[in-house]
């Protein structure tokens, strides 16, 4: 095989991996602090997407309740996707609120929380379809400006094509990763943040507020899921109130795979389920959707924490 | 619990055949498709199609004066809700049924149906073997075995030096793998070479695996089953990542959804279809104007072949009542499910997709089918589907 | 009343079919795993079902067989979902917790893909045209009923004998219950063992009920459907995963007037439940429930 395939696959599968790991990014925060997935995650990606069209685009579709309805405004891109996220980041505040406060308040099972998230998943998405119909928005086709649509250029004589889509989504999830790096590494909210994770009841005895911490990282993880839902909407088109489910599933595989609650470990799990399915051989497409799990299937049976994940001994 | 059971069970045998119900006014059709669930994309056309049939034909006086009404009921995506829907219908004595929106889940709920000597029509069930359910089981929507060769051969006709051909389609949808298979015979047929087969699934969006690989195959015609959402992204990502020849989609295609999504990349995509709004039949003009009012657009696919499943049970039942003297609402309702289902057999209509018949097995025999181009408006949105094979 | 059975009978035995599922998550819980595999093996039994039903090859036995040929595609899926269940269990169970839970979902998503790519399953279309032992769907209890008492009874019999409790034990502590000198993993492994097996069988007994079988029996949604049948219904009891079929499986059908908005409030009821139910249903009628 040539190196211009070689660099075809590597630029393929970074560009996807760097989405899904930006997506599971917002799965591993939440269960880093309560040890619990939130099967919501999908659902505020998906409703991240289609609030940032409708502040960009300032207009409804024709089928759902709000069937051609206009906003008195339209905002530029940035400033709708901006906009866009922090209002997912407040329908994550919502779901914690909504699903997972109330539980814990009680001492209930913590395995309840997945069911409850799951019926604000279930809300939320038959909510999007019920205002905004289920046919497909997409984003009009200059909300990158005058960029070229893709860039192609010759290695060893061969052809290595990438779309500008790509690039977009990889550095775009580059720069959230680094943020987020930061944020939870440098600053005193974030070192709180940390020691919430690692211990809550310490962290309260600290001073620590838990509560607020626990809201103030489901409004990350939101501002992040919405941020990812609005680059896949953009780039691919919002094809229905379910096109997150897809993502959402392989972003648990993502997480798993890395080690739960291990932010790099997302990463990385989600550049290897990335990569894994750009090589996957050309005749051998129909296995595709099967990488991931596969994947997933043959590090835990060596590596039961997942690849970066702590040891640590668990109870059910 | 357990003795009472037999008991439901017995009481359940006699019900069906010793009632004599009489048919409500206006007279009751059911409508069984999902519009909840992922699936409901569909199903929501299905329903605007519905609803133009129910104002239009009311409007022409319904069934010989007697006006009908329309029941519907979601089926959501899945087997079970589709049964669930049926029953509903069933026990609301509606004379016939149409639905449900997928084939998977016409294999489950038809049956149901059949057994309860309910008729009914499919408007979107394309798979083999849907119209040989049972003898109260028929469908409006046709297999595509004529067109799909026929779209190839019109770009043979155009460029005659094509001989590498890659094929790509969903291989999670129904519809798509059936057609795909259509299709690659076809290939074969014209002497063509397939130089990949590539996978991908509906709900995919990333297609940049499956398109680098058509690339590397050197293909210079690429032929497509998929749906509107997938079908648009893979378009795109071929044409951004430097594919320059011809593409051929199958009826799948054939929705201004994907319009949209591939944006002014859409251009000059061939498109085999079933319905086409362009078609030059009455029928169809009507039904064309009454959706534009409604729904500001042009009428896709799916609402067009509701309307035909509609049509055709209204016209069928204005046949009973011919043939009987009688009025349909004076009528038991077993006697007019029955009636209605030979009438529904044998028999020809026209409806906006052109003249079909339904043969005796209730299978549907469509004359004409369209070849069609895309052609794009400049705002880069919308566009139009132009008729090539005249 | 004849009407109410007409149009009921299906959602009541699709209940107790559901029910049926929710139980083989009980018995991999009663040794305290999390495990979603069941309803991979669900898909297996189906797909069994169908083939042994509808393969133009199997015909002679199927003519020679007569309606003996159900309870033979039941054994045959129970012992395929036993052979496979032993071999998928060693392995998984060696992961804990959510881990668990993820891997078995991967091995649902594969099983998945394995039948889209497979000819005998009939890819995207699946199955159809299944032979049908009874006419209307209610008759049906006539094999989903006495399955439900059957297990009933043996979890009934597991609470009270040695096995149970050593599988409580595991479920309360494992570390200690491995001190004990229990052997977890065979015990974990028989546990989980069993839940693939009435999954199996159910699958098998839901391709002739359904009349057709395909990919999209066995998804994440169904996986995710049975643990919340479990959790609402209450999972430290037997009677849990009927409680919560019942709920959950005839809500959508109770919700139908309406009409589109009907998903919403199935969401809605799903979280009040988890709140004001912490216990599950079960626990709520137990009066345990503080």
């Amino acid at each position: 095989m040539s190196l211009a395939w070689f660099l075809q696959n590597l630029l393929n599968g970074l560009s996807i991996g760097s989405v899904y790991a930006v997506f599971a990014l917002g799965y591993t925060l939440v269960f880093s602090i309560l040890g619990i997935i939130n099967f919501a995650h999908g659902a505020v990606f998906t409703l991240g997407a289609y609030l940032t069209y409708v502040l960009a685009v300032g207009q409804f579709g024709l089928n759902g309740l709000l069937a051609g309805v206009a906003l008195p405004f339209k905002l530029p891109f940035v400033p709708a996707l901006l906009l866009g996220a922090a209002l997912s980041g407040l329908a994550g505040m919502a779901v914690e609120r909504l699903a997972f406060r109330p539980l814990r308040r009680r001492g209930a099972d913590a395995l309840l929380a997945l069911v409850s998230s799951l019926g604000v998943a279930l809300i939320l998405v038959n909510l999007i379809q019920y205002l905004f119909g289920a046919e497909i928005y997409s984003f009009p086709p200059d909300v990158f400006g005058s960029l070229p649509p893709a860039m192609i250029f010759k290695v060893g004589g061969k052809m290595v094509a990438v779309r500008t889509v790509q690039v977009i989504l990889f550095g775009v999830s580059l720069v959230m990763l680094l943020a987020l790096v930061w944020f939870i590494h440098y600053t005193v909210k974030g070192k709180a943040l940390r020691a919430t994770a690692e211990n809550p009841d310490t962290a309260a005895l600290l001073g620590i507020g838990v509560d607020t911490f626990i809201l103030g990282t489901f409004f990350i993880s939101g501002v992040l899921g919405g941020l990812s839902g609005t680059l896949i909407g953009v780039s691919f088109g919002l094809a229905g109130p379910y096109f997150g489910v897809a993502y959402g599933l392989k972003a648990l595989a993502v997480i798993v795979l890395g080690g739960l609650g291990s932010i790099p470990g997302a990463v990385v799990g989600g550049l290897v389920i990335g990569l894994a399915e750009a090589f996957l051989p050309p005749d051998m497409s129909s296995y595709k959707e099967a990488v991931a799990y596969v994947l997933l299937f043959a590090v835990l049976l060596v590596r039961p924490q997942g690849l970066l994940g702590a040891h640590v001994e668990q109870k059910v | 619990m357990t003795r009472v059971l037999p008991l439901l069970a017995l009481l359940l045998a006699l019900a069906v055949n010793a009632l004599a119900e009489p048919v409500a006014s206006p007279i009751p059709i059911g409508v069984a498709v999902a519009t909840t669930s992922n699936v409901a994309l569909f199903g929501e056309e299905q329903v605007n199609g519905a609803k133009i049939a129910e104002a239009v034909l009311n409007a022409k006086g319904g069934v010989n004066g007697t006006p009908f009404k329309i029941l519907y009921q979601d089926t959501a995506g899945d087997e079970a809700g589709a049964i669930n829907a049926f029953q509903s219908l069933i026990t609301a004595k509606v004379v016939g049924i149409v639905g449900p929106t997928l084939t998977q889940q016409a294999f489950a709920a038809d049956p149901i149906a059949d057994r309860a000597k309910v008729p009914v029509i499919g408007p979107s069930n394309t798979a083999k073997g849907i119209a040989q359910i049972g003898p109260y089981v028929g469908r409006v929507s046709a297999p595509m075995t004529d067109v799909a060769p026929n779209s190839l051969k019109y770009v043979l006709s155009v460029d005659p030096k094509i001989k590498k051909v890659a094929v790509m389609f969903a291989q999670n949808d129904a519809f798509c793998t059936s057609e795909t298979g259509i299709f690659q015979e076809a290939i074969k047929n014209l002497g063509l070479e397939t130089v990949t087969i590539q996978k991908f699934q509906t709900t995919d969006t990333d297609f940049t695996t499956q398109v680098t690989a058509v690339l590397g195959a050197g293909a210079d015609m690429v032929v497509i089953s998929g749906l509107a959402a997938d079908g648009g992204n893979l378009v795109k990502q071929l044409r951004q990542l430097g594919y320059q020849g011809p593409i051929v989609g199958g009826n799948g295609f054939n929705s201004t959804n994907m319009l949209p999504v591939c944006g002014p990349l859409c251009e000059g995509i061939l498109v085999a279809q079933a319905y086409s709004a362009q078609a030059d039949n009455a029928v169809n003009k009507l039904f064309v104007e009454k959706y534009q009012e409604a729904y500001k657009k042009m009428p896709p696919q799916f609402a067009a072949q509701a309307y035909a499943a509609v049509q055709v049970v209204v016209e069928a039942l204005a046949k009973v009542e011919k043939d009987s003297g009688k009025k349909i609402t004076a009528m038991e309702l077993a006697e007019v499910r029955e009636l209605l289902n030979k009438n529904l057999q044998n028999a020809t209509f026209l409806t906006p997709m052109g003249e079909i018949a339904l043969d005796a097995d209730g299978e549907v025999h469509q004359k004409t089918f369209f070849v069609s181009q895309i052609k794009m408006n400049p705002d880069g949105k919308t566009g139009a589907y132009v008729i090539v094979n005249k | 009343m004849e009407e109410f059975v007409a149009r009921y009978g299906f959602l009541f035995v699709a209940v107790v079919q559901q029910a049926l599922l929710g139980l083989s998550l009980y018995f991999p819980l009663m040794a305290g795993q999390l495990s979603l595999a069941s309803i991979g093996f669900y898909a297996l039994g189906g797909y069994v079902a169908a083939v042994m039903g509808t393969h133009p090859a199997l015909a002679p036995l199927r003519d020679a067989l007569g309606f003996m040929i159900y309870p033979v595609q039941w054994l045959a899926a129970l012992a395929l979902s036993v052979a496979l269940g032993v071999a998928l269990g060693y392995p998984a169970l060696r992961l804990r917790g959510i881990y668990l839970a993820l891997a078995t979902i991967a091995f649902v998503q594969v099983v998945g893909v394995a039948a889209l790519n497979m000819p005998v399953t009939g890819g995207a279309v699946g199955i159809f045209g299944i032979p049908q032992p009874f006419e209307s769907r209610l008759a049906y209890i006539w094999f989903f009923g006495p399955l439900l008492l059957l297990t009933l009874a043996l979890i009934h019999r597991l609470e009270r004998s040695g096995a149970g409790r050593l599988f409580f034990s595991i479920r309360e502590d494992e570390l200690a219950a491995r001190a004990m000198g229990v052997d977890v993993t065979f015990r974990k492994v028989q546990a989980f063992v069993t839940g693939c097996a009435l999954a199996g069988v159910t699958g098998a007994m839901s391709a002739p009920f359904l009349n057709t079988w395909n990919v999209r029996q066995g998804t994440f949604d169904a996986a995710v459907a049975c643990l919340a049948y479990v959790l609402i219904g209450g999972s430290r009891s037997k009677w849990g995963a009927l409680l919560g079929a019942a709920l959950l499986v005839s809500l959508p059908e109770i919700l139908r007037p309406l009409k589109d908005s009907r998903m919403i409030l199935n969401g809605v009821v799903l979280v009040l439940a988890c709140v004001y139910m912490p216990r599950g249903i079960a626990g709520l009628l137990s009066g345990r429930d503080k």
